[in-house]
């Protein structure tokens, strides 16, 4: 590959039209030719040479083009832009293909516990709910106990419903009270 | 401008005189507001009435019209859904829209709740799980154009998408799934058609 760099000195000029005029006979076999058929392969360039623009004249233009970008007015003419209108039958295909339909799903059970639906690798989302009201009822008790931020103690925590007493391994743990009967799920212990 | 003409119409009439009374004047059949413009054709399908069947024809499943008018959402998208429940029980359509995560999912959920609550209370359906999805069907609604800011101070015109949402029930069972076509059966067809080819304009 030439690599040509442009520079004003007709001397130089004069010179480098002599040594393309060389490459082109096939005198100056020593030097590795831009059009010869090894032209997929990349090899480090051969000769590069500083110099205004070679003969012929076309790769003068070439290289002034080459460097100057393309307006905006030309590059809208190089984007890709649908050629036809799509008919209704074609979209209709697209948008009806059976990829692109919504798939059964096979992987919906009942809750044993509540008798709602759900998913198999998903818990329950009424139990969910249930279970996660309950537990904000349970730390507003917590909140108010606390009475601000940082105050929570080293010790565990242990929630007990109406008509329970704490037990010995209870001793040295926090009592949470909740006004209310033990759910039936929440199992103590 | 409608309730404005009633209103004028009725003025020398003054009901609220007599309803003071305590009469009953059948006034409640007179639409006064505006907002109710006109009742559509799916609405209208629950109206009618056959006449009572011979004791020895089988008996004609109850069919039950619902829809749901200018639904905040594509027509396109909800297509897919209205496809997804088509000919299903309403017990698997209903678990189908639960776990599914389009926002249609839930209006039309809603809808098939509307319409099997409308069955058991007025249409004379003896179980709620015992219905189908005949047929569902999504339409356009009103589009509103609105302008979008794009940079540069260019702009597009968006286009806000209603849709509305037809489901008809029929009670019974769902219809077993038509078997895919073979190659087989295909065969046969052609050699039929094949088969029955006359000559014509001949003796």
């Amino acid at each position: 590959l030439v690599v040509v760099v442009c520079s004003p000195l007709p001397r130089f000029r004069a010179l480098l039209q002599r040594c393309w005029g060389r490459l082109d006979r096939g005198l100056w076999p020593g030097v590795f030719r831009g059009q010869s058929p090894a032209w997929g392969r990349s090899r480090p360039p051969a000769l590069a040479v500083q110099g205004p623009a070679l003969l012929p004249q076309g790769i003068n233009d070439a290289g002034e083009s080459s460097t100057k970008a393309p307006s905006l007015l030309e590059s809208i003419l190089l984007m890709a832009a649908p050629k036809k209108r799509r008919t209704i039958e074609v979209n209709r295909c697209r948008r009806r293909h059976p990829n692109k339909l919504i798939e059964v799903k096979r992987n919906i059970d009942v809750c044993p516990e509540c008798g709602n639906l759900k998913q198999k690798h998903v818990l329950c989302g009424y139990c969910y709910a249930k279970v996660k009201a309950e537990t904000r009822l349970i730390r507003m008790e917590i909140r108010k106990k606390e009475e601000g931020p940082f105050n929570a103690p080293t010790v565990e925590t242990v929630v007990l419903y109406e008509g329970e007493k704490p037990t010995e391994e209870d001793e040295g743990k926090r009592i949470i009270e909740r006004a209310r009967k033990r759910p039936s799920w929440f199992v103590q212990n | 401008s409608g309730a404005a003409w009633a209103r004028g119409l009725l003025s020398w009439a003054r009901p609220e005189r007599w309803l003071a009374s305590g009469s009953l004047f059948p006034l409640s059949c007179i639409h006064t507001s505006t907002s109710v413009q006109k009742i559509g054709k799916w609405e209208k399908k629950n109206r009618i009435v056959y006449p009572p069947q011979l004791p020895g024809e089988p008996r004609r499943p109850a069919e039950i019209y619902h829809c749901r008018r200018e639904i905040k959402y594509s027509n396109d998208k909800m297509w897919y859904l209205a496809k997804l429940i088509k000919g299903m029980s309403i017990d698997q359509a209903l678990a189908q829209l639960e776990f599914s995560d389009k926002k249609g999912a839930k209006v039309i959920k809603e809808v098939l709740l509307e319409a099997q609550e409308m069955a058991v209370r007025k249409h004379n359906v003896e179980f709620k799980s015992n219905l189908h999805i005949a047929e569902s069907l999504t339409g356009k609604g009103r589009y509103v154009k609105r302008i979008r800011c794009h940079g540069k101070g260019m702009f597009g015109i968006m286009k806000i998408s209603r849709c509305h949402y037809f489901v008809k029930l029929v009670e019974g069972p769902p219809p077993p799934p038509e078997p895919p076509k073979t190659g087989f059966d295909q065969a046969k067809e052609y050699v039929q058609q094949l088969r029955n080819r006359t000559l014509v304009h001949t003796l």
